[in-house]
């Protein structure tokens, strides 16, 4: 135990007075406070434009059908297009073409009736989206001038076309909406964080196979302390890691809260539910746990650094497919579908898939329960298992032995 | 206190490497273990050191099994190699403290050894910033900062420049005066017959020789005289058929039976002015070549 706990705090030592690792985390802090202080940062200059009247883009030419509709079109284009100087002109479509290419007017609207037009724009950008707000508003005077000409009045008119329906929509699972943003946040931290700290536990054992300090450690102690000293290291590192990067977004956003005003998209992921921390918290652990082990294991049975990348390749293979199984599921909106439900079972994709369906819809607990009972006994059958290999592995040294011969290895050291 | 390796069998896989390896080595000596290079030497010391099990055998302290938990035993490897990145003191530190050291006694321990081995300015540089011979020093320090009971070096001169391994000697020679079990290994026989009273000889995973290193040389038929003198020619002019020539310069004259050494000896001073004159023993290296070497026990057969 003693032995473990020296282990433990000299490999935490290791992370962090780790340049590399002080570097990134203190980056990821930073730009965390960068993004939530923006709105503050943004309202600060924007205080000098508050007097200012709301700045027109560029000018929106509009040419009616007839000289009698003028007024209609323009108020109408007016009401469409806040943004532009809304201007009438009669003149032929070639200047119209002209004062458009050399930057008099950036775009214009020639109505040959009521119902059909030509839109001209120099260059018709993705996002345009004028001719959608047109045609809108277009139908709607058509639409009236239909029912005036059959008799009805003006305000009889408006009011048919204006008829609000009014719904209420009654929640009683979760919202995807909602939710989507900081299950996708999380799941992403999850998957980050676990195979970069399972790749590093793998360097670091074999970089110290390969400059032979493990024949010293071998002797001073034993390689269940010193397996389990390196990961649990390695899981302080990453959850300290994370708590520090979240910590610090909810304690900006706290502050700064007011200036986020109800940005839905924002306050979705700070309103989390807390009973979701705790499951994270849960599946973070163990899900690290069980990927470290065998990243652990897979480490020691390389004898030079070169080799890690090609012996840790299935793994991380194994855990990316858990990872698309879960995206997908999450961005086609059915998180209960049959392969996300298996997964969520099987202790090497749980984590994810589990904490997924989760957040995302609603499982029963004796389910989760399941779950987390099959991931926490994995966690210790492949704990004990990757300590057997890594005893072996750790004396082991030339070219990587096969799985077979581990196995046999494994066999003949009970 | 004595330790005791008694009928080690160990095989990895289908191969045997040790196949009933038995030796004692005694406190306030140093015991020499010698072999080829994949002898079992290696294997022999971490059975000793519990990284493996044997499969038949036992250690034994003072005629009982070994309690690594309430033993120490500092180990300087054949295969160098500590952290490369880390400072020194950190790791030197962090070894004392695996070995059962409290961290206030790893420091100050550690503290006293870099000043004995005149390292203190390099205590808290990065190892690899020290050029080869200071980095050995280091890793002689996590060796023998906890003070262990036995202490086991492996090719401890390899890489040390004369004045370095003088400073191991009297390191070495300290450890053996305060009444610790020093197990040497190492291919440099100089060495080893300077420090070690026992040896024992591993060949192909068996002991081939073990036992008190007067004792072993004192075993040989003393049938031979070293001569050393300015005029050998004319020895060898008096007596062709007895003279051979040393390893070192010397002259080796053969004698007819042990027992006619004074005869030869006073015949010899009568011939010319001779500087010296001895009873010829193998060295060290004569006896591990004789004990490991297939193509000269060969020979030897065939010579009978």
């Amino acid at each position: 135990m003693k032995q473990f706990k020296t282990i433990l705090k000299f490999e935490l030592k290791s992370y962090f007075k780790n340049k590399t690792f002080i570097g990134i985390t203190l980056f990821l802090v930073v730009a965390i406070t960068l993004v939530m202080f923006f709105p503050r940062i943004t309202a600060l200059f924007d205080n000098d434009n508050d007097t200012a009247e709301q700045e027109k883009n560029g000018i929106m030419l509009i040419k009616p059908s007839t000289p009698e509709s003028e007024e209609l079109f323009c108020s109408a284009f007016s009401a469409c297009f806040p943004d532009m100087e809304v201007k009438a002109t009669f003149e032929s479509d070639e200047q119209i073409k002209k004062a458009i290419t050399e930057n008099e007017a950036e775009c214009a609207f020639v109505m040959t009736s009521l119902d059909s037009y030509t839109y001209y724009v120099n260059n018709l950008s993705i996002y345009d989206t004028r001719t959608a707000t047109a045609n809108e508003a277009l139908t709607n005077i058509y639409q009236m001038s239909v029912m005036m000409s059959s008799g009805m009045s003006a305000e009889q008119a408006g009011q048919i076309l204006s008829v609000q329906i009014e719904s209420e929509t009654v929640n009683l699972g979760k919202d995807h909406t909602e939710n989507f943003f900081y299950t996708y946040i999380m799941i992403f931290a999850l998957y980050m964080v676990i195979l970069l700290y399972g790749q590093m536990v793998a360097t670091s054992v074999a970089t110290e196979k390969s400059s032979r300090a493990m024949e010293l450690l071998i002797t001073s102690a034993r390689p269940t302390s010193m397996m389990f000293g390196k990961i649990f290291a390695a899981c302080v590192a990453g959850l300290s890691q994370l708590v520090l990067v979240f910590g610090s977004a909810i304690l900006f956003y706290k502050i700064n809260e007011d200036y986020w005003g109800s940005n839905p998209l924002i306050s979705s992921i700070f309103n989390m539910p807390v009973s979701l921390l705790v499951y994270m918290l849960i599946f973070f652990v163990l899900g690290f746990l069980i990927y470290a082990f065998l990243y652990g294991a897979i480490g020691s049975t390389a004898s030079k650094l070169e080799d890690i990348n090609t012996s840790v390749m299935p793994l991380s293979f194994m855990f990316i497919i858990a990872f698309m199984v879960v995206m997908t599921s999450m961005t086609s909106g059915d998180v209960s579908n049959m392969a996300i439900r298996i997964c969520s079972y099987i202790p090497f994709t749980s984590p994810m898939a589990m904490f997924t369906r989760i957040a995302m819809s609603s499982v029963p607990i004796y389910e989760i329960l399941i779950s987390i009972a099959i991931l926490a006994v994995s966690v210790v059958g492949i704990g004990i298992v990757s300590a057997r290999i890594y005893r072996i592995g750790v004396v082991l040294y030339g070219t990587p032995p096969k799985p077979a011969a581990i196995i046999k290895a494994l066999k003949n050291s009970k | 206190m004595i330790l005791e390796l008694r009928e080690i069998e160990k095989s990895f896989g289908e191969k045997k490497v040790l196949q009933g390896v038995s030796f004692y080595a005694e406190s306030g000596k140093a015991f020499g273990l010698l072999g080829r290079n994949g002898a079992g030497k290696t294997t022999s010391i971490r059975i000793l050191m519990d990284v493996f099990k044997a499969d038949k055998g036992e250690v034994l302290i003072d005629g009982k099994p070994i309690n690594h938990s309430a033993l120490k035993i500092g180990y300087l490897p054949e295969e160098r190699g500590l952290y490369p990145k880390k400072k020194i003191i950190d790791q030197l530190v962090y070894f004392a403290e695996l070995n059962g050291m409290s961290s206030k006694q790893a420091v100050s321990s550690v503290d006293n050894w870099l000043s004995r081995l005149g390292m203190t300015e390099y205590r808290n540089k990065r190892l690899d910033t020290l050029s080869k011979g200071n980095q050995q020093k280091i890793q002689l320090i996590t060796a023998i900062a906890h003070d262990p009971q036995i202490v086991i070096l492996d090719e401890p001169f390899s890489g040390l420049d004369p004045v370095n391994a003088r400073m191991l000697k009297s390191v070495v020679k300290n450890i053996i005066s305060r009444d610790r079990i020093v197990l040497f290994s190492s291919h440099q026989m100089n060495y080893i017959e300077e420090f070690c009273d026992r040896i024992a000889i591993i060949d192909e995973g068996k002991v081939v020789l073990h036992g008190d290193l007067r004792d072993i040389k004192r075993a040989y038929v003393r049938d031979k005289l070293s001569v050393r003198a300015e005029r050998t020619d004319i020895i060898r002019a008096a007596m062709p058929e007895m003279c051979s020539d040393g390893e070192r310069g010397e002259l080796i004259v053969r004698l007819p039976s042990p027992g006619d050494k004074k005869e030869v000896m006073e015949k010899l001073l009568s011939l010319c002015d001779i500087d010296e004159i001895k009873v010829y023993e193998p060295s060290l290296n004569d006896i591990f070549v004789e004990y490991t070497d297939k193509t000269s026990k060969e020979d030897s057969n065939e010579a009978i």
